[in-house]
This record gives C-alpha cells, structure tokens and sequence, in this order.
C-alpha cells in the first residue's frame, strides 16, 4: 500500500458564468467564486490513479482560511482521500513562496500521522499565482527527489521506484519527453497534459467503486479533516507568513498600452467591397507570396 | 524618520554579495535563446550599476554540461564578464537535483572569487542577483536553488530595475523607513495580462526576525529581453569549477526522445488567435475558427484565459485547443508571422507582447474600444460569428477562380 500525499489549492474559477472581471480587465475577487483549482484537479487524478493501479491512501493538503475546505472536499470528490488537511492559521497570511513551502513541508511530514509519504504530487502551477514555485520548493524543503512537467509515471513497488516520462519544452527547441527512474520518495508536479488511462476491466471496476464511495465520504468531509496551525505544526512563527517571506509586493500597476506603429484602418465587413482587397492579401500570403 | 545611508553603510560596509550570476541553458551544444537574452538584460543592468556605485561588479555566467567548454567564450561576446563552467559526463542533461546542489555550491564558493574578482574575495558570501530562464528547466530550477540557498525569488518577469528605496514594511523594517540600497525591482505581469506587479526580494531589518535574503533571484520571460550584439573583442575570465558529484545519483535518465512540436508556430506565416469573443457559441465559433484557420494555411493560438478551460466544450476541442503549449504571449509562445489574425481577443498587454512583431495584424472585434485595435493594421468590426462566415466564404470563391486560371 503505497502512502500518497496531495497538494492542492483554492482558486478563483475561471469558468464562464463563475469569474466576474472588472471593466478593466482585471479579476473581480469579490465576485468571482473559488474553486479547486484546475492543475489541483489533475493531481489529484495522478494521485486517484495511483490508488486504482497500485493501492493506495490518499492524504490532501492545503494552506489556506477556513473557506479553502471546500477545495479538500472537492478533491475528496475526485480521490476519495482517507485524510485531509488544513494548513490554517493567520500568521500564514501573506506569504510568499518559500514561506508557503515552510508551511506545506511541516504539513506533509504530518500526513498519516508521520512518516514517509512515497509520492507527493501537486499542480503544474496555481491559475492565479501562476509562480510554479511552490511544488519545487516544497520538494526541496522535504528532501524528495523532484520531478516536474510528469506526463505519465508507473510504480515499481517491489524496486520502490518510479518510472515517469517528463516533457521538456524550450524557447525555438523540439520537445523532448524524458523518462526518468527514481527511488521512492518523489515530489511530483503533473503536467496539464496528464491523462489516467485505466485500461483492465478490473481497474475501471474499482475505480468506479472507489468513485462512488469518493462522493460519499465528500458528504460528510468533515469527519477526514484535521485543521492545523503554526503550532501544532511545529512552525518556526518566523518562517512563515508575511514574517518568513523574503519577497513582498511592492507595487501594483495597470501594464501601460505598448506604444505602436500602426495605423489602422477600420474596415466595416458588412459592405462586401471593403472585404474584397483584404481576401485578396490573406490569399496571397497564405499562398507565400 | 528615514536612517541615513551613512549610517547604514557603517553598519554594514562590508559587502556580501556581489554581482549577477545568469544560468546558462543549453540543448545539443546550442545556446538557449533566453539564455543570451538574460546575459544582455545583465549586461546593460550591470553597466549601469557600476557606473552609478562606483563598483566593479561583474556579469557572471554559469552553465553545466559536458563539453560545454566551447560555449564559454560565446558567452563572453554575449556580454559576460566571467564564466564558471563545470564539465561532467553525469550533468550531460540537466537533473533537477543535481543541478541544483552544484549550483548552490558555486553561488557559495569564495574560492571563484580569487579568480574572477579578487579584491571581493575575502568579503563573497553570496551573489547579489541570480536570474534564471522561465522554461520547463529554469522555473524549476530557480525554486530549488533559492530554497537551497534560503532566498526569494521572482517568477516569469519581464522588466528589470536596480534603484535605492526608501521602505517601510510592517515586518520587514517594523514600521520604520529603511532605505535599502541596490534593490533589484522586478516586475511580472499578473495572470489577467492587466496589472504589472513589482516584486522586491528584501533582507528583514526588522532586529526581532532579522535575516538576510540574498541573491535576489528571478526567472525571466523568453523573449522579454533583447540580447546585446556580438562582439567577438569582449574579453573574460573563463574559469573551471569541479563540481562535488554524487555517485549515487538518485534519478537516472532512461531515455530522451526528441518530438516535433505539434504546434509549429516558428515556420507558419499565418496565425489565427482566438479569445473570450467565443463566448456565446465556444464550441461552434471554435469550428468557425478552425475552418478559417485550414482554408488559409494558419496554426491556431489562444489568449491565456482560455487556457483555464473557461468554457463547457467537446473532449475533443478542449484538448486540441484549450491547452498551454497554445497560449500567445508572456504565458506563452512569442509568434512573428506574415500575418496575424486576432479574432475576438481585447488585447491584453501580456498577449500583444507575443504577437507584436507580426507584419501584418488583422483583427475582428465588435468593440472598437478593446486595446487590440492599437496593435492592428486592419480591424475588421463586427462579431466573429457575423465576420468568419463572410471571410470563408469570400476567401473559398476567390480560391477556385484563381486556381481555375492558373490552371
């Protein structure tokens, strides 16, 4: 039975109807509802998977306000998780990064009571933060081998390693997709790419078993969640929150309209002789003249 | 009341950290573009700085591979003072954890400093900048060297500023006016395209939680920055490190498999890009746009909100479409065709700075008041449901007339 922890995190949502954005284009906080968020969700299919495949526990975490509850249920939904975990207090307010991995790195060390976690995943990155620090960091806090962009991974559990394939994207390079072996324990941060492939009859059974019984446990969350604090975390006060972060936001500005060199015209599509000389250009660069 | 900077240089004249480390990337003994993009930012930073301080602090590249001895001196003419270099059979690729620990062995070494700048050389305890590339490798990377080295750290930036501020920060200087000298601004455009956010990566002066957070590190934009000419004359220190290597190496690499990108954004002459103008009908205004984009030859971008799958569509479009590698912008791909379409997209500035090197822009938008209308050369009025429509069907007849007479 393999020991798998998941990091995951209260987002705005995104989705049409959900997000409100303020005439300037920027995100109405206030009217925009949280959600888990969408990188969140497919760690915790990586996370589900493993548990099909392999046989697993699943403990999730968070750092956040008492609000970000519902993110653990929603990923109680989609892992049926024996344990969740709310990292919550309001010396954590603020914090940047690093000092969020202080957090989550006490935080994993407390899952299933202590102990070794075999494999921690977490998201590609947060849709609002968008840093795609904090997997790494954590990993390193923890110690774990870190292993980013995981398009797709197996678990020799008699080896105790596990076999990922990684892809690695450059600015004007070819994509490579690396595989990789490493010994357990690994941090893990999925690719959006990710896809759980369940191809037996007998792993879509359990996994429509573990399914069912997912929603039913989210019922009633409450009874799987511990909330933890600074203290019982064992958490250096200074460490963490705003105190612990070596970063602050300084400033916030509107980005100012980059200076152009065009002249536009206008052309109005409902009068046929406007469209005509502009059919003309498309056609001709799509044919490299 | 503000301490005066005498006071603090008392307090605190001997300097720490000293200059800017870059690391290098490099594929198949090529030079990362973004890599020499960091080296110029540097370069004209560094400069400055100088000049302003009165100092001699250096451009210092770092890169680890195996036989990699020969891109040192490029580095050099790209703007590096100085070049650390550690060559290995096992760095041949980059592994997270590997790099990492000698990365932060090299920020720590004073020894270097003999050899790069001597008269820092008692005094070195740490770099005073490091910035990395916002890659698959670098975010990574510089996550795990400033956890490592127990600093902060910027991501995805795209402007750079060194000046003197004048702080008061409740825990950092506890409610006082401190001024902090020589602090690197570094400015990321938040995930609405919208709003620029300065960060600043600051020592606690505060005595109660004092510590010092050195190097200021960031990740920077491909693309962001532009490199300094060639020039072949520069002169540098080009220095070997030998790196500590584990032998028992955790992570072993089994296989790399290189693949073409399925995007190919570098070769097209057109792209078409699409935004939340789909809104009203995503799944059938995709198709539109998919049809448009096949007829004339374009590869398909996205803004970066749909990247967050803000709509209920088919499996098949949304992860055809509605993915990451498709996002133009600073979040994304940088694109420079012959022609650009932007359709039902308002031009956030984190999306016109990868596009805006096209040679020719069209786009179509009802509202003549979106900020893309500045970055066009034609801006078609009127909804894409309305526009697509006419343009596909123009675009097809006048096809077939010109193919028949070619023919």
């Amino acid at each position: 039975m393999l020991n798998v922890g998941v990091i995951i995190k209260l987002e705005p949502d995104f989705s049409e109807g959900n997000v409100s954005y303020n005439s300037d284009g920027t995100l109405n906080r206030a009217e925009t509802k949280n959600i888990l968020g969408p990188h969140s969700a497919v760690a915790c299919n990586a996370a589900f998977y493993c548990k099909v495949k392999y046989g697993a526990q699943i403990s999730i975490g968070t750092m956040g306000p008492p609000i970000a509850e519902t993110a653990l249920r929603q990923a109680q939904v989609l892992t049926n998780a024996e344990e969740l975990n709310l990292y919550s207090d309001r010396l954590f307010a603020g914090a940047d990064t690093l000092a969020t991995a202080e957090v989550l790195k006490n935080g994993v060390g407390k899952m299933f009571g202590g102990g070794i976690i075999d494999i921690v995943f977490s998201g590609h990155r947060a849709s609002d933060g968008e840093t795609g620090q904090t997997g790494p960091q954590t990993a390193w806090k923890l110690g774990y081998t870190f292993l980013g962009n995981v398009i797709e991974f197996n678990i020799d559990s008699d080896r105790k390693v596990v076999i990922a394939k990684r892809l690695i994207s450059l600015q004007g390079m070819d994509t490579i997709i690396e595989e990789v072996e490493s010994p357990l324990p690994v941090f893990i941060t999925i690719d959006p790419s990710y896809r759980s492939i369940y191809n037996t009859v007998s792993q879509r059974l359990l996994l429509n078993k573990f399914r069912k019984e997912g929603r039913k446990r989210s019922e009633d969350y409450r009874q799987f969640l511990k909330v933890y604090t600074s203290k019982n975390l064992d958490l250096d006060p200074k460490r963490v929150g705003l105190q612990g972060s070596p970063t602050i936001v300084y400033r916030v500005e509107k980005i100012p309209r980059a200076r152009t060199n065009r002249k536009t015209e206008i052309i109005d599509p409902s009068n046929p002789n406007n469209i005509m000389p502009l059919i003309t250009k498309i056609i001709q660069l799509a044919r490299g003249k | 009341m503000s301490v005066s900077v005498s006071q603090e240089k008392t307090k605190n004249d001997i300097e720490k950290y000293r200059h800017i480390y870059v690391i290098i990337e490099h594929f198949e003994g090529k030079i990362i573009p973004v890599t020499l993009e960091m080296l110029g930012e540097a370069r004209r930073l560094m400069d400055e700085f100088n000049q302003k301080y009165n100092s001699s602090e250096k451009v210092v590249a770092v890169v680890l591979g195996y036989n990699v001895r020969q891109l040192c001196n490029d580095l050099v003419t790209y703007g590096a003072d100085s070049v650390i270099y550690a060559d290995h059979e096992e760095l041949k690729y980059p592994i997270n954890d590997i790099d990492t620990k000698i990365i932060a062995q090299i920020a720590k070494d004073a020894e270097i400093m003999k050899k790069i700048s001597p008269e820092y050389e008692k005094t070195f305890v740490k770099p005073r900048y490091m910035f990395f590339a916002a890659d698959n490798i670098g975010r990574h990377l510089s996550s795990t060297v400033l956890a490592e080295l127990d600093s902060g750290l910027a991501s995805d930036i795209n402007k750079l500023v060194i000046s003197d501020l004048d702080i008061r920060h409740e825990h950092k200087t506890k409610g006082q006016s401190i001024r902090y000298e020589k602090v690197l601004e570094m400015y990321r455009p938040d995930f609405s395209g919208f709003l620029w956010t300065t960060i600043l990566c600051l020592d606690n002066k505060n005595p109660e939680i004092f510590r010092e957070y050195h190097p200021q590190g960031c990740s920077i934009i491909p693309g962001a920055f532009k490199p300094i000419e060639k020039d072949s004359s520069r002169k540098g220190t080009i220095v070997e490190y030998s790196p500590n290597i584990d032998h028992n190496l955790k992570i072993k690499i089994l296989n790399r498999r290189v693949i073409k990108k399925t995007i190919d954004y570098e070769t097209c002459k057109i792209v078409v890009s699409f935004g939340r103008g789909i809104k009203d009908n995503p799944e059938q205004n995709i198709k539109l746009v998919e049809e448009f984009a096949e007829l004339i030859g374009a590869e398909i971008g996205i803004t970066l909100p749909l990247s967050k799958k803000p709509y209920q569509i088919s499996q098949q479009l949304d992860s055809k479409y509605m993915i990451v590698d498709r996002v133009i912008g600073t979040s994304g791909s940088n694109v420079m065709p012959s022609l650009y379409i932007a359709i039902g997209l308002s031009g956030a500035v984190q999306h016109i700075s990868g596009m805006k090197d096209s040679e020719v822009v069209i786009s179509i938008n009802p509202d003549e008041n979106s900020p893309i209308i500045d970055e066009s050369d034609i801006f078609i009025k009127g909804r894409m449901e309305d526009v697509l429509p006419i343009l596909i069907d123009q675009i097809k007849k006048q096809m077939s007339t010109v193919s028949i007479r070619s023919n």
